[in-house]
């Protein structure tokens, strides 16, 4: 969509975690090609449950994430530079970053017929704040102190404060547009690139091109089928028989046999997901500076990336934020395995020889495998680790952050004031380790204020400073998220929010076959 | 075999059934109560497992009010109780629709895969197992016996691989994912399903046969086979007319406990082949800590358990002569 | 005894000696396996996954580069301590329970059956994945389950047996002699029926092995680094495909075993009904 106008440079500040995903596939290799129209693939997806949803605030896993963007369209979208971009909203503009006005664009339809209106915005963006909604971004919703429709067209949205990445955030599948009022979601009524021909929850959703759609010649596809293969290797093995034409989160040991297949590909987008170790610091002796450090010392991170992702992941420093990020601080020292220091370090903490259970489940991707291999160094320094593999259910409501040590799970967010925001607060709900640093504090609402992009960038690197050397969190590599498709299947590229390019393929792709 | 034989065999077949139907429905009960107790002991709810990583308290206390689960749980199970009298098994907590409505997607799906899988299994588990009976000590015994052994030696999950990397990614004869739809026309549903089938086949064929071959052989001990034998019997007829009938009671019982696993058991191969049946069902209804859909399937499987076993016991009954009398 | 014993082994047939060769294996496998293995279990050896035969790995690398045969050899205890717990508990149980009804009447046999009935119709799995929800999976825990599970099986049959042989006239003269129930369950009933009782052990040996290579499957299990043979199987599944060692030999290991246990007991003397 050159062709719209971006937001004015101001809106733009605090735009992405972005340009590691436009690295891999430079721009000029998809103008050459001309996007065919018809077709009809198989998606398979993660996992897909009777809690499959068509409400995009309920939505929870990648499935639902791919459904929603392709029933419903966004205020604003994300491009493969991370930067966001109008959507249903023409403009969204804001003097202070705190009262944000938007102009809806004209003639755009719901897949009922009905059109859209400033109505359908405010009830869809308010409805997060109600708890019955069950909205995953309920607390991200608590920032809007007021949205308020002027007209047909407009709305205006006040925050409680500025935060000049509100286009990002509204860029997210959970904020996708309703009709005001819906309420029966066994069939989705979107403005969507494809309209809702059949939904059965745990078994499969048929999406059928919209004629209607207000992007002039998309989407591409007359249909397509997503379906949730749970199991991995059935998942690969769907892929290479064809039986579907894109799969999502292949792991890096079935990389091989996708290579070796002539009619295959995969698709490599780096991201910001992590698995990382908890070590709480509300209580002892995980909360001990020097167990801290030692348990940092004992995470050998170029196993964990050759052992468990044969080289699809990317070496962390113990703070979120990956190296292709443009605010990433490249001058903190690498922390790497050192089993001397690690010692040291339990032997001033005085732990030398004690027991401690780590948890880790399935829930939380290669965690399993990272406590085997600290467990594994562990006992080379006096540290006897018992793994403690839980069921992946009930693993965030019962075990997550309720254990002195245990694994947690972080998502790539669309920007850095989300992640930091989310999960590194002091007073944040999923703080995960507990630490507390009024510092970091004080930077994080500065930063997320700030409109000259040199000094946020300082101010990100200092708290990317503070969580390494303090927080309670270990984070070994950042993960890889790899695709693997049809060759037939064309438009694909990556964009590191998630798979399936941000989870929004379906709008782009096209069939050649 | 006279018209009086016969009906006595009606009649106590009938005495049975009626005695079963009550102390079925007492198991059910039982049944019902423990799925409640354990599914109470598991952590975490099903507002908590909806809302997964990101729950807030006000919304997780919020989703308990709108699912009713803030009721105490004697409450939750007496409205359960009586909503199951009535034929209502409820509303599915986290698919948002009505159990019956998620269940009879699904039921025909597991049903038709069981009864595929028992007409394939059933004839072949008896030819083995009676041609190796027959046989006994000689070389076809010894070689069925240990490819049955080899059979029920291989997990069900290796077997269901390795037939996906031959048949669908090799070869590509056949879909590696079995999807179920309406749309779908027989031909396209049996390809879909003949991997499943296999696996499962695979599974219950050796148990099968190696009862059947201990129930024959059991049999053929008897001195009223040796009479028959000496009276010149063809031992085709000898197997048919005389042994069968003696050892159809404990062949129809193993079946029957082998067929109840076709749809319980069902699981993996589900799992595999992303089949859309009731077992997988189950576990999501499990993993979502989705009680009232828990309940229905544990019910449902419950059922087709004692309708199995008492099937098994009418057809011993109304083979053999001598067991009416009991 | 051990003469006894011997002679016995001798009498056996050749698939009969074949299978008391593989049991014997096992065995020692599980007792000296985690002596014998040449690397601690959960150490990351190898620089490559999969790797193939090798000196230094005579069964290969598994899927992080630890080596199979040390996992093979400290894993082999899991399944064969584990089978054969639980298939002696459920035995025993079983039994047990199942002499209590027979000379018990209808007031002690009808509820036990109603609640083996109950225990029975409850998918295997799907009562192993709430089980190990509610809490954690343990080795206590995993024979539990897998002892219950088979318990009612067990039951069917050894009730089926035993309510025959308390018709027999010896078992009705020992009542009119006016002996104890317990006496009549211990003294007459069981010994005429350990041989069938027998043979349904090993069966129930074999699935309790099966059941627990199906639970690996669920990601129920023995806790890491440590590993049965039916994880191990699971765990390098993703190495089928360019037929990998580390999965080959778990898998040959699980075959071998039941195997041998079943043709073991086929071959032992006057073997009866079996289920």
């Amino acid at each position: 969509m050159d062709d719209m106008p971006p937001f004015s440079r101001r809106d733009l500040i605090g735009a992405g975690l972005g340009l590691g995903a436009g690295l891999i596939l430079p721009d000029g290799a998809l103008a050459a090609a001309k996007p065919r129209k018809g077709g009809r693939i198989r998606v398979a997806s993660l996992s897909s449950s009777t809690a499959d949803t068509l409400d995009p605030a309920k939505g929870a896993l990648s499935t639902d994430y791919v459904r929603h963007y392709m029933f419903y369209s966004g205020l604003t979208e994300m491009d493969r530079h991370l930067i966001p971009r109008p959507a249903l909203a023409e403009r969204i503009e804001s003097s202070d970053q705190t009262v944000w006005h938007i102009r809806l664009r004209k003639g755009v339809t719901f897949h009922d017929g009905a059109d859209l209106t400033a109505q359908d915005v405010v009830w869809s963006l308010l409805r997060h704040k109600d708890p019955a909604t069950g909205s995953k971004m309920a607390p991200i919703a608590e920032q809007l102190a007021q949205v308020k429709a002027v007209g047909s067209r407009d709305v205006v949205i006040t925050l409680i404060g500025p935060n000049a990445d509100l286009p990002a955030i509204l860029a997210q599948s959970h904020f996708l547009i309703l009709r005001a009022g819906t309420k029966d979601f066994r069939v989705a009524n979107g403005t969507g690139p494809y309209m809702c021909a059949q939904f059965s929850p745990g078994v499969r959703t048929l999406a059928r091109r919209n004629p209607n759609f207000w992007k002039a010649g998309k989407p591409y596809l007359d249909e397509i089928e997503l379906i949730g293969i749970p199991d991995e290797v059935s998942r690969v093995n769907a892929l290479l028989s064809g039986d579907v034409h894109l799969v999502i989160a292949v792991n890096p040991r079935s990389t091989k046999r996708i290579m070796a297949s002539r009619g295959h590909a995969l698709l490599e987008t780096q991201s910001g997901l992590y698995t990382n170790l908890i070590m709480q610091q509300r209580q002892l002796p995980t909360g001990n500076p020097h167990f801290v450090a030692a348990m940092k010392y004992l995470i050998d991170r170029p196993l964990i990336k050759r052992a468990l992702y044969r080289g699809y992941a990317t070496i962390a420093n113990d703070q979120p934020i990956p190296p292709f990020h443009p605010y990433y601080r490249a001058d903190l020292p690498q922390r790497s395995l050192d089993l001397d220091k690690a010692k040291w370090h339990l032997q001033r903490a005085g732990l030398t020889g004690v027991r401690m259970p780590v948890y880790a489940a399935p829930a939380a991707d290669g965690s399993v495998d990272m406590a085997s291999i600290l467990q594994e160094y562990g006992s080379r320094v006096g540290l006897k680790l018992a793994v403690n593999r839980v069921p992946a259910d009930g693993y965030w409501s019962t075990h997550w952050m309720k254990h002195p040590l245990g694994f947690g799970n972080t998502n790539p967010r669309p920007t850095a004031d989300l992640l930091f925001s989310l999960f590194y607060k002091s007073d944040a709900a999923w703080n995960e380790s507990g630490w507390k640093n009024p510092r970091f504090d004080k930077l994080l609402l500065e930063a997320r204020g700030e409109a000259d992009q040199a000094r946020r960038k300082q101010l990100y690197g200092e708290m990317q400073g503070l969580v390494r050397d303090h927080c309670g969190v270990g984070i070994p590599v950042f993960i890889s998220l790899i695709d693997g498709y049809d060759r037939r299947l064309k438009g694909l590229y990556p964009v590191s929010l998630g798979g399936l390019m941000g989870y929004q393929f379906s709008e782009h792709v096209w069939w050649e076959g | 075999m006279a018209g009086g034989a016969s009906q006595s065999g009606m009649k106590a077949a009938l005495t049975l059934i009626g005695k079963r139907f009550a102390s079925s429905l007492l198991t059910l009960l039982l049944v019902s109560v423990t799925i409640f107790i354990i599914a109470q002991l598991l952590p975490g709810d099903a507002a908590q497992e909806a809302l997964g990583q990101s729950a807030t308290p006000q919304q997780v206390a919020a989703l308990r009010h709108e699912m009713g689960l803030d009721r105490p749980a004697y409450v939750r199970y007496a409205s359960w109780l009586t909503g199951m009298v009535s034929g209502d098994p409820g509303q599915s907590l986290v698919a948002n629709m009505p159990v019956s409505d998620v269940i009879s997607e699904r039921l025909p799906n597991s049903l038709l895969l069981a009864a595929l899988t028992a007409l394939v299994a059933v004839p072949v588990a008896l030819a083995i197992g009676i041609g190796s009976a027959m046989n006994r000590g000689g070389r076809l015994d010894r070689a069925l016996n240990v490819a049955t052994l080899s059979m029920v030696a291989v997990p069900e999950f290796l077997v269901a691989t390795i037939a996906v990397l031959i048949f669908s990614v090799k070869l590509r004869w056949l879909p590696s994912i079995a999807m179920a739809s309406q749309e779908m026309g027989w031909g396209d549903y049996l390809r879909g399903v003949a991997m499943p089938i296999l696996t499962l086949s695979v599974i219950v064929i050796a148990q099968m046969a190696r009862m059947t071959r201990a129930a024959v052989i059991d049999q053929m001990d008897r001195p009223y086979v040796e009479m028959a034998v000496l009276k010149g019997v063809a031992p085709v007829q000898v197997v048919l007319r005389h042994i069968m009938p003696n050892a159809i009671a404990p062949i129809v019982n193993a079946m029957a406990l082998s067929l109840s696993y076709l749809l319980g058991g069902a699981v993996i191969v589900e799992t595999i082949f992303n089949y859309p049946g009731l077992a997988s069902l189950m576990v999501n209804a499990v993993t979502s800590r989705d009680m009232p859909l828990l309940q229905a399937c544990a019910m449902i499987f419950c059922a087709a358990y004692l309708l199995l076993m008492l099937i098994a016991d009418v057809t011993a009954i109304l083979a053999n002569p001598r067991l009416r009398a009991q | 005894m051990i003469a006894h014993i011997l002679s016995q082994a001798k009498a056996l047939p050749l698939s009969g000696k074949l299978g008391l060769a593989l049991v014997l294996f096992w065995l020692a496998v599980a007792l000296f396996g985690p002596m014998l293995a040449p690397y601690p279990v959960g150490a990351f050896v190898a620089y490559d996954v999969f790797d193939g035969q090798s000196a230094a790995h005579w069964l290969g690398s598994d899927y992080l580069g630890r080596d199979v045969l040390s996992r093979l050899l400290s894993g082999a205890r899991y399944t064969v301590g584990l089978a054969a717990a639980a298939a002696m508990l459920a035995s025993a149980t079983g039994t047990a329970l199942a002499l209590t009804a027979a000379v018990g009447g209808a007031k002690v046999d009808e509820p036990l059956s109603r609640f083996m009935d109950m225990l029975i119709s409850i998918p295997s799995k799907i009562f192993s994945l709430v089980l190990v929800a509610a809490f954690g999976s343990s080795l206590p825990l995993l024979l539990l389950i897998a002892a219950i599970t088979y318990v009612p099986g067990n039951y069917r049959i050894a009730r089926a047996l035993a309510v025959n042989l308390a018709q027999m006239d010896y078992v009705q003269v020992a009542r009119a002699r006016g002996e104890g129930r317990f006496h009549i369950a211990i003294a007459e009933v069981l010994p005429n029926m350990i041989h069938p009782l027998l043979a349904d052990f090993g069966l129930r040996f074999v699935f309790i092995v099966l059941l627990l290579s199906g639970l690996s499957f669920l990601g129920l299990g023995v806790q890491p680094p440590d590993a049965d043979l039916g994880s191990l199987v699971r765990e390098n599944i993703s190495g089928l495909g360019e037929g990998a060692l580390a999965i080959i030999a778990p898998a040959v290991a699980i075959a071998t075993l039941t195997v041998g246990v079943n043709l073991l007991i086929d071959g032992l003397p006057g073997r009866g009904k079996r289920a």
